[in-house]
């Protein structure tokens, strides 16, 4: 605990540092980060300790000096997974920003972007580490401003203020809505805000309530998490933020939401069946459809937030299974499930980390992340597509890194719950089978075309520069690729790690699990003989071929080995004539057309002597345009009724203005919107009305009520309404 | 497992690398024998494998050593994918619990490099290629897990070798239907993984209609060679598994075992020669219809093998 006070003091010093060095910003990037490098690497000490050592609880207190209660700290097993999730990704983070953000200097106010970005990791330390609700909501809130701040960095562009906005509105409607209300009951079933006490007050909840609780944070952390629909901010924020800022969005403050709700799962008792369920169907959807939509992108980083979006999914689908296993009293299977979801949380991390930074790579050399104008970058910065592709292989799931090894677990969970016969006697967890195999073979089509068109080929476009990425920049993904290759050759020294949050959300004792785990951990070594086998075969093929390959070289000396393409006869080949990310996509986007409603705009060639053809697809999300924009629209117009200042600028609101419709409206419509735009008008008579109305339903709520009262108090809440009421 | 069995799997194992180019030849020589010709010799494909790795190799200016790596990757990928596949006998070398998704995976992979290899000549033709091997291989994945998860639940185990060996034999008799869907099912994926008709047609001269050969149309000498060579072993390894689903053997080595593997294994690869001379390829757009049938029929077999179960 001395270790994360120490991180969160040196977090507070590098943030006034930055800001205190405003004048001479290259040192205050520096040393900025070089704090928060520091920052987290005892971050991540601090939770490796608690991981490899048995599970001991070490608490700090701390008097609040508000009235509010006690600002408790605590790093359990579960605080500690998340901490050195985010430790690892935050400490590679900041040794790339110093590169990444040097080019900025002079022009952008760097300074207050470091501190932004301390301020960032010490919230993310704060949430994780939170033993208490307000320290909880508190640093949450934190959290969501600074990353607001850092989203909006580059805001005098209108889609960053666009994607920043749509980040803040949609986490803020998820906190207010559902997160604070879910601390609201737990409050008042418990009466104090310790997270210690939730448990206990929980253990003789009713059915209902259990359901509603876990409801609240489905949807409030969901928010946060991005599970669809709830996800419209992700590819909003994610590609706008600047590349250190998208790489922890979607590495670390995304799983926050998911910290959030297996928090609250760590105090529910086990869940009805139907909670598990209901989460392995937001899990699939959310999965297949992100990275449908994933692959319809044609801007890298939208394509990587999309992504971000699937494994979500993935992790869901194993916290599922884990509430299926408790609902059902199978604790292998609740093992399995919590383990799976927690080794992607921090899996997903690490290869998206490293792909939005080598993405950011892209952009900075480049200029430009639209995927259809580059080309060829392998051959310029071939450090960075072998990073690009480490991260590739990992995120499609593939052997022998680590995106396999917890797609492996959470695969090894859905087979066994089909086993047992649980949820939907055993159909649910084989729909997630085959969600989570179309989620596999999606998401290779996905990189295959990302790392296809961009990295290799011929460049597109001759005007596109490529500078040379800088030293700082590669050693940063050369950590995170260097960490999803252990993690996926040495499987069986990292799986022990998640025991101990998994112990906690599966309530199954230490040594219930041990016996468990072991017949998870058994062929996870299993993997590691495969990769060793694996490397075997690749060095024995490599001596093939070059052995056959020298002996030809003796044989026929002098005949040119390479030529151009085979273009199929045609022999002048041009950089423009390669396939592009969208034809490539457009055999799957076709087929799975039902689901995506992808728009195409198609001027096609006319005339003997055609001169442009033009074609445009795009697959606008259908959550943000078809479900959250009516709605906010009508609560737009609804608001525009009764507001009665309007900015310079805007001719008329837009309740009234549509008025060509108004004579198809209803009765009922046309006296309701008639009734509030007199309101808004500010006519007289049509306010004393309302006063009367108003009180005319409050005497007829009293007189339902009970009739006693009506005696005793209607006349003081009459003079009282009525004083209100002429004050007015 | 005694030590008998152990040396034993040495042998098999060299059959089981061995066999992969005559399956070749005996779709050739069916396909020959439909269309009433000859048919090359018995041999042949082994004489091309050996012609291939004595030419040197031609590349193009615009690859990289991704190029180079995809067929060695994808070889390596398949034969790691050997070791936990029966064959042969009702083991597999190095099987454990949980292998069928990694040997899934190490399909994917290998299908990943092939994919990227192609990308990276920059030919449109090879984008295309690896755009429809890229979309029928993702559509082809839930089927395969549907009929896996079918296998396991009827056999309570998570390990290949015991997910289509002689545990499977009671189930042919309780859920006899069931399995004729998966049997149905793992054949559209056969034909789609090894790029066989009605999906892609290995003897096509049209660039603009391949699917598997466009994409290694700038491959050239030993790495062709690896190329070929692993697409027959990718034909022999997802067959056995077919083979094995369909006609379960019962407990304990046989000595009778192995050699009608290989029959069986022969007639699979005769079936395929069949079709092939029977049917033409679908038209591309047509071939999702086809994936998604035999989805449609695990995914009945899932069904119908949970409700006996709580029946």
């Amino acid at each position: 605990m001395t270790l994360v006070l120490t991180s969160l003091a040196l977090l507070a010093i590098g943030a006034a540092t930055s800001l205190l060095l405003t004048r001479v910003p290259r040192l205050a990037l520096n040393l900025g980060m070089l704090f928060a490098f520091v920052a987290a690497v005892i971050a991540v000490i601090a939770a490796g300790d608690v991981l490899i050592r048995s599970p001991s609880q070490s608490t700090y207190e701390a008097a609040w000096p508000l009235s509010l209660g006690t600002a408790r700290l605590s790093l359990d097993g579960l605080s500690a997974w998340f901490l050195m999730t985010i430790g690892v990704l935050a400490a590679c983070v900041s040794i790339y920003s110093v590169p990444y953000m040097s080019s900025a200097v002079g022009r952008e106010p760097v300074p207050v972007f470091c501190a932004l970005f301390c301020g960032l990791l010490a919230a993310l330390i704060l949430l994780v580490c939170a033993a208490d609700a307000v320290l909880f909501l508190l640093s949450w809130e934190v959290m969501t401003l600074t990353a607001f701040f850092l989203i909006d960095f580059h805001h005098e562009r209108p889609e960053v203020r666009r994607g920043a906005w749509m980040y803040l509105v949609a986490t803020h409607l998820g906190t207010a809505l559902f997160v604070l209300p879910l601390f609201g009951i737990l409050f008042a079933r418990a009466g104090t805000t310790a997270f210690s006490s939730f448990a206990g007050a929980l253990g003789s909840a009713d059915r209902t309530t259990l359901m509603a609780l876990f409801a609240l944070g489905l949807v409030g952390f969901g928010t946060k998490a991005g599970f669809m629909p709830m996800h419209v901010w992700l590819p909003a924020a994610h590609p706008v933020a600047p590349t250190p800022v998208s790489a922890l969005l979607s590495g670390v403050v995304v799983k926050t939401g998911i910290y959030g709700l297996l928090r609250l799962l760590s105090w529910l008792p086990p869940l009805p069946l139907v909670c598990g369920e209901v989460l392995l169907f937001v899990g699939v959807v959310s999965g297949v459809m992100g990275v449908l939509y994933a692959l319809a992108q044609h801007d890298l980083k939208h394509l990587l937030a999309y992504h971000t979006v699937e494994n979500i999914g993935i992790i869901a689908l194993g916290i599922a299974v884990g509430l299926l296993g408790e609902a059902t009293n199978e604790p292998t299977l609740a093992v399995l499930g919590y383990a799976g979801a927690l080794l992607h949380v921090t899996n997903h991390a690490l290869f998206k980390g490293l792909l939005f930074l080598s993405a950011g790579a892209v952009l900075h050399g480049s200029g430009t992340g639209e995927i259809e104008r580059l080309g060829g970058l392998a051959r310029k910065t071939p450090a960075n597509a072998l990073m690009f592709l480490i991260g590739a292989v990992a995120i499609c799931g593939l052997p022998p890194l680590n995106g396999f090894l917890s797609e492996w677990v959470i695969y090894g969970s859905l087979f066994s719950g089909s086993i047992r016969g649980i949820g939907a006697s055993g159909g649910l967890p084989a729909v997630g089978v085959a969600a989570l195999a179309l989620m596999g073979g999606l998401a290779l089509a996905c990189f295959a075309k990302v790392f296809g068109v961009v990295f290799l080929g011929t460049p597109r476009e001759t005007g596109l520069q490529t500078h040379s990425i800088p030293t700082g920049m590669k050693t940063a993904m050369a950590a995170l690729g260097l960490f999803c290759v252990l993690i996926g050759v040495l499987p069986s020294l990292w799986v022990p790690l998640v025991r101990s949050a998994t112990i906690e959300l599966a309530n199954v004792p230490m040594g219930e699990f041990s016996t468990r785990i072991d017949g998870v951990l058994a062929p996870a070594i299993r993997l590691s003989g495969m990769a060793v086998l694996f490397v075997l075969a690749i060095g024995g093929l490599l001596v093939l071929r070059r052995w056959a390959l020298s002996r030809a070289a003796r044989r026929d000396v002098g005949v040119a080995p390479t030529v151009a393409t085979w273009g199929c006869g045609y022999t002048q080949p041009t950089p423009r004539m390669q396939y592009t990310a969208s034809s490539f996509a457009s055999s799957l986007v076709t087929t799975f057309r039902g689901v995506l409603w992808p728009e195409r705009m198609f001027a096609a060639p006319a005339g003997s002597f055609p001169a442009t053809a033009h074609v445009e697809t795009r697959a606008p999300d259908f959550a943000e345009h078809e479900l959250f924009e009516p709605v906010f629209r009508g609560v737009a117009r609804l608001f525009a009724m009764v507001r009665t200042v309007s900015w310079r600028g805007e001719s008329e609101s837009p309740g009234v203005a549509q008025s060509a419709a108004a004579h198809r409206r209803g009765p009922v419509r046309t006296l309701t919107i008639g009734m509030v735009s007199a309101l808004r008008r500010g006519s007289i008579q049509v306010r004393l009305l309302f006063i009367v109305l108003t009180l005319v339903v409050l005497f007829l709520c009293e007189a339902l009520s009970s009739v006693d009262r009506v005696h005793t108090t209607t006349g003081q809440d009459y003079q009282h309404t009525l004083s209100v009421g002429v004050n007015r | 497992m005694t030590a008998v069995r152990a040396v034993l799997f040495v042998p098999e194992m060299l059959v089981v690398l061995a066999l992969p180019p005559l399956l070749m030849s005996v779709i050739a020589k069916t396909k020959a024998w439909f269309g009433g010709r000859v048919g090359p010799p018995w041999l042949q494909p082994y004489f091309d494998l050996h012609k291939l790795i004595q030419k040197n190799a031609v590349y193009s200016k615009t690859t990289t050593w991704i190029f180079r790596a995809g067929p060695i990757i994808s070889l390596a990928a398949l034969l790691t994918a050997a070791t936990l596949i029966p064959v042969l006998s009702n083991d597999s070398l190095l099987g454990f619990s949980g292998d069928i998704i990694l040997l899934a995976y190490l399909l994917a992979l290998g299908r990943m490099f092939t994919v990227l290899a192609a990308m990276d000549t920059g030919s449109s033709f090879e984008g295309m290629g690896a755009s429809r091997e890229v979309t029928f291989g993702a559509m082809s994945e839930p089927a395969l897990f549907l009929a896996f998860v079918v296998m396991a639940v009827a056999t309570k185990s998570l390990q290949l070798s015991e997910m289509i060996g002689p545990k499977l034999l009671p189930e042919w008799q309780i859920a006899g239907p069931a399995m004729i869907l998966v049997v149905g099912a793992l054949l559209v994926v056969l034909l789609t993984e090894a790029c066989r008709v009605p999906v892609d047609d290995p003897a096509t001269h049209l660039e603009l209609t391949m699917i598997h050969e466009v994409m290694v149309l700038d491959h050239s000498g030993p790495e062709f060679a690896f190329i070929t060579y692993g697409a027959a072993l990718k034909f022999t390894l997802l067959g056995s598994i077919l083979v094995h689903a369909a006609i379960p053997h019962p407990e304990g080595f046989n000595v009778l075992s192995p050699p009608l593997r290989v029959l069986e294994l022969g007639g699979l690869a005769v079936l395929v020669g069949a079709i092939e001379s029977a049917m033409a390829r679908f038209r591309l757009n047509r071939v999702p219809m086809l994936i998604a049938g035999a989805t449609v029929l695990s995914a009945i077999a899932v069904v119908l093998v949970l409700m006996r179960r709580t029946v």
